[in-house]
């Protein structure tokens, strides 16, 4: 049975690092069963304001000179990541689901799961391990 | 006083804003700071855009890096460049601080 573990991701992009760790992370666990003998399925969950993390349109690259978090979000969604997003947190920030990132345009069949925080909660207790950023 | 203050996060730091004298004070959005100038949490504008007397500023490359375009900036923020920011801190401000 795989060993689940959840990101939660509850900070903006971009200031500090932690955000994009956590999805560097959650990316690592694709490779990590190759290692440890044990297949991992890793969720990511963006609750308070990490929301702002899935913002299409980021022009990191342009600005900052670094990968996006939004390319890194689409790289996983493209490799069928679950990724929740928090309804209430969307909401308090008035972030309407148009705005969200998708990775259709690299053939992605999932988009990022907009849900109640209440099931964010039950993954929560639902997964083996949990790493908070 | 010309006081330039420089807000980075997008956490409520109102309370300190609202004890500093808003005559002459200048308030610089960077970084997360430039969610205050866009973000409209429960419907309602950024607590620290409600002082008066206050020139605000928000960096556009912040924005523009975090997905916003600077057509969605609130009226009463000027969107400045590094540059101007540069110009605005050595000509306009006598005193600098970071919140």
């Amino acid at each position: 049975m795989a060993k689940s573990i959840l990101f939660v991701i509850s900070r903006p992009p971009y200031k500090s690092e932690n955000p994009k760790l956590a999805i560097t992370h959650a990316m690592a666990c694709f490779v990590a069963d190759m290692h440890i003998d044990e297949e991992v399925e890793p969720v990511v969950a963006f609750v308070g304001d990490g929301v702002l993390n899935c913002i299409k349109n980021q022009r990191s690259q342009e600005f900052y000179g670094i990968i996006s978090t939004e390319q890194h979000i689409k790289n996983q969604l493209a490799s069928d990541m679950r990724m929740l997003v928090c309804k209430e947190d969307l909401y308090r920030l008035d972030i309407k689901p148009e705005r969200l990132i998708n990775a259709r345009d690299m053939g992605a069949d999932i988009d990022l799961n907009v849900v109640g925080f209440n099931e964010v909660q039950k993954e929560m207790e639902r997964c083996d391990q949990m790493m908070w950023f | 006083m010309r006081l330039g203050v420089f807000v980075s996060d997008c956490q409520k730091n109102d309370s300190m804003l609202e004890r500093l004298n808003g005559e002459g004070l200048g308030i610089f959005f960077v970084e997360n700071g430039v969610y205050h100038a866009v973000i409209h949490e429960n419907g309602r504008d950024s607590g620290v855009l409600q002082k008066k007397g206050v020139n605000y500023y928000a960096l556009a490359s912040d924005i523009q890096t975090r997905g916003f375009t600077t057509s969605e900036i609130d009226s009463r923020v000027n969107v400045v460049t590094y540059e101007d920011v540069v110009d605005l801190m050595m000509n306009d401000y006598e005193k600098l601080i970071w919140l």
